[in-house]
């Protein structure tokens, strides 16, 4: 019987700003600052059994982070909790931990993930949001630039098929986006592209900085 | 505390923006209404560098120890921040309170390389405070340096009010003492530092005003003050194990330089080669026992969950109880599951043995310096090593499994010929030999020697930039062997490194110049502009060469003669004339060269 792992956390304040490498490093520096003994890999160069199931991107919030790990004792769930949390920097809140039972990695099955999205707005600018939403969607297709990684030249991509479903409320002088979009191995849609895609459709004109996503929820296939 | 939602926009727009953040593992937070000194602990370079310094650590903990004392880091901005900053008016602040360093009661740089000078112009000028000591009215921060390079202060002595010079633990505490009882007081500055002026340890450039010879020599360092000593002796901490070492370091949340738990196995050394600044102005050697060190080095794996344990030291193998120390390392790292790094190992059968001996020692790179090609050469910097034992350690490595070797030498050091640059080449040659069966790596890498002050060699000229590139040239052409990499240090990094080193304080205005240019993060060669600093040198009417390749009689006045290292110029001035006759000096350990530091 392995002891398998997954602590569900979230990821706000500063935080926002460390990389999900940073993040795995944090967690490997935690485990051992916690006493509690990581399963390490065989082999030359040998790694702690832990990894997060999604990577977010850097100067994201979050409140559905899964961080999936095994350790070498079998310890109560809770127990790793009250040993775990009082590691954590500033920014960065475990919540729930429980037992992981054998098979596939929640890394391998994410399959969709929900973000929200806050857009400051100004006189002028379109406000109706759910109008808004329906008439993006609208669209016989979406297109987005995506940014080659080898080439640096952008790309222009469909993401339309990768928008599972999006709607919008006006709160205050921002609007709040609530969108579901492929997040995993098989498909996934950044969401900077939508966001480019979305601006630049709605001639909303806020600049980046002043928009902020938090993601909300992420989705695994069995 | 600069404004939350604004700062959060920038980091929304630079490269690495946890740089800015603070908020990582073991940071210090205090109630900032209890403090009666604020100060901030600036490194003149990116974060990633400054948080792999741990002097950094050692300081931060020694005065976040102290009640009333509040210590916060302040680094260089890197230059897509700083643009956003200027643009944004962010002034610059400290990691842990967002405060504006303009806020602070004091602020210390640390001087770890003459490369980082334009940082502090443009830190200060990111902070709105006045470059120069003179211009600071009270109530701003006092600004203090420290560091190796404050052994030679002159070229940045117009920035501070004050060094301190020597080792920090103890001195750092006393002027934090005097600086309590001082703010209370409600005195003037000029009142403090004549008051900081009698610690030992502390030198105050505003004391001292240096008078010029016609043809560019220091006359005389002209006293201003009463309180202005003849000398002032670099602080010791003599007993190094009174004094604590830090055990909740903090912990980077990205990538730095070097992320890992260090312990200081002892400070000095006792070799006593004849470049080497640090090997001169540390001394005497001070070492911690070793059941110190391990309980050490388990309280900060425990506190920091580090993956890697590194020793401290200029020569780590020259431990008294070497052989036990790094068994009993060994030990604590694999039962936490940390790698251990041993750097500055001196690389003979010895240290092989005691490697092979206490076994899972990760064979990766190896670092061999011996700087020099001949043995005439390698004695006449008192580098006290043989060919014969270069290349019996390297066939032993060979043997032992170790599979990529890094070779490092010195062009330009004294009495050098082409007939030790040859010897380069040879001694290469035969280590690819060594090598060539293993299919292993060699890199060679060639640095340029530049003179420091209170070493041996301080009054020798440094090889002009011509004459470094003529033989890095010809090292090139004779370097070429299969399995071997090449790489050689900017010439005209060195050239200017050397000025700065032996400089005066003339080279103030060559530096405001440079900055006002545009430079800064000298030594990142991406940024670096050596046509900036050639305008700057010539707009300030100095002369490079005579700070660099100009050499110096025993006679001369030298700028930095006001800071006495307690190593005797006598001695200096022997070991300059023994490196002339190629002889050498043992290591301190087998006898007293009577130096000086220890009467």
């Amino acid at each position: 019987m392995r002891n398998k792992y997954v602590i569900e956390l979230s990821k706000g304040g500063y935080m926002k700003y460390i990389s999900h490498l940073d993040m795995v490093r944090l967690f490997k520096n935690a485990f051992k600052r916690a006493g509690i003994r990581l399963v390490y890999s065989q082999g030359f160069n040998p790694h702690p059994k832990l990894s997060l199931a999604q990577p977010l991107s850097l100067g994201y919030s979050s409140t559905c982070e899964l961080l999936e790990f095994e350790i070498a004792e079998d310890l109560p769930p809770a127990e790793i909790l009250d040993r775990m949390n009082p590691m954590m920097p500033k920014g960065i809140e475990l919540f729930k931990c429980r037992r992981m039972a054998e098979g596939k990695s929640y890394a391998s099955r994410a399959v969709a993930a929900s973000y929200e999205v806050c857009i400051p707005i100004k006189a002028g600018d379109r406000c109706d949001a759910e109008g808004l939403c329906r008439d993006f969607l609208k669209q016989e297709s979406i297109q987005a630039f995506k940014r080659q990684k080898k080439t640096e030249i952008k790309k222009e991509t469909d993401i339309k098929g990768m928008i599972r479903e999006l709607h919008g409320e006006l709160l205050n002088d921002k609007i709040i986006l609530y969108i579901k979009s492929d997040a995993g191995n098989r498909s996934n849609l950044s969401p900077e592209l939508f966001i480019s895609a979305f601006v630049s459709f709605s001639g909303i004109n806020a600049a980046r900085e002043d928009i902020s996503v938090k993601r909300t929820g992420l989705f695994f296939s069995r | 505390m600069i404004f939350e939602q604004e700062f959060e926009k920038l980091l929304k727009r630079v490269e690495k923006p946890a740089r800015y953040t603070g908020g990582e593992v073991n940071e210090v937070q205090k109630d900032v209404g209890k403090c009666s000194l604020r100060f901030g602990f600036a490194f003149p370079d990116m974060y990633e560098i400054g948080m792999s310094y741990m002097g950094l650590q050692m300081l931060y903990d020694i005065l976040n120890k102290r009640e009333g004392v509040f210590c916060e880091r302040v680094f260089a901005p890197g230059p897509d921040m700083e643009c956003l900053m200027r643009d944004k008016g962010v002034p610059l602040f400290t990691l842990e309170t967002k405060t504006p360093v303009s806020e602070l009661d004091m602020l210390g740089f640390t001087l770890q390389y003459e490369l980082s000078y334009t940082n502090i112009i443009n830190m200060l000028s990111l902070a709105g405070i006045p470059f120069f000591s003179k211009d600071r009215k009270d109530g701003m921060p006092i600004v203090v340096g420290g560091g190796p390079c404050a052994f030679n202060p002159e070229p940045v002595a117009d920035l501070f009010d004050l060094f301190l010079v020597g080792d920090g633990e103890e001195a750092i505490t006393r002027l934090c003492s005097l600086y309590e009882g001082w703010k209370a007081s409600g005195d003037s500055k000029d009142a403090f530092l004549k008051m900081a002026g009698k610690l030992e340890g502390v030198y105050v450039p505003s004391f001292y005003e240096p008078v010029y010879k016609e043809n560019g020599e220091i006359e005389e360092m002209k006293k201003l003050s009463e309180f202005a000593g003849d000398k002032v002796k670099k602080c010791v901490l003599w007993d190094i194990n009174s004094c604590g070492f830090p055990e909740n370091n903090i912990v980077p949340l990205i990538e730095t330089v070097h992320n890992r738990a260090v312990v200081e196995a002892f400070r000095g050394c006792t070799r006593g080669c004849r470049f080497c600044q640090a090997g001169m102005i540390y001394r005497p050697v001070r070492e911690r026992p070793t059941e110190s060190l391990l309980k050490t080095a388990e309280k900060q794996l425990k506190a920091t969950g580090h993956e890697e344990l590194s020793l401290l030291s200029l020569s780590t193998s020259d431990h008294s109880e070497f052989v036990s120390l790094a068994t009993r390392l060994m030990a604590v790292c694999k039962k936490n599951n940390v790698s251990l790094s041993l750097p500055s190992m001196r690389l003979d059968s010895f240290s092989f043995k005691v490697l092979e001996e206490i076994g899972g020692y990760k064979k990766s790179g190896l670092t061999f310096a011996p700087e020099a090609g001949t043995q005439r050469l390698r004695d006449v910097i008192n580098k006290n090593i043989t060919d014969q034992s270069i290349f019996d350690s390297i066939s032993q490595a060979a043997e032992l499994g170790w599979n990529a070797i890094k070779l490092y030498f010195m062009v330009g050091l004294p009495t050098e010929t082409y007939e030790d640059l040859d010897g380069i080449a040879e001694t290469v040659k035969k280590v690819a030999e060594v090598f060539r069966q293993k299919r292993m790596k060699i890199t060679v890498s060639i640095s340029n020697f530049v003179p420091k002050a209170h070493t041996p060699f301080q009054w020798e000229a440094q090889d002009s930039y011509e004459e470094f590139v003529t033989k890095h040239n010809y090292l090139k052409e004779k370097l070429k062997i299969k399995g071997v990499a090449f790489s050689y240090h900017d010439s005209s990094m060195s050239v200017l490194e050397a000025a700065f080193a032996r400089g005066d304080r003339r080279m103030a205005a060559v530096l405001v110049k440079a900055w006002e240019k545009g430079c800064k993060f000298d030594a990142w060669s991406e940024h670096f502009d050596y046509g900036l600093w050639k305008e700057a040198f010539a707009e300030a009417g100095a002369d490079i060469g005579f700070y660099a390749s100009r050499k110096r009689s025993y006679e001369e006045k030298l700028p930095w003669d006001t800071i006495d290292s307690r190593v005797s110029k006598e001695f200096l001035i022997r070991e300059n004339e023994k490196a002339k006759l190629a002889e050498t000096t043992g290591d301190c350990r087998q006898g007293c060269e009577k130096c000086g530091i220890n009467t």
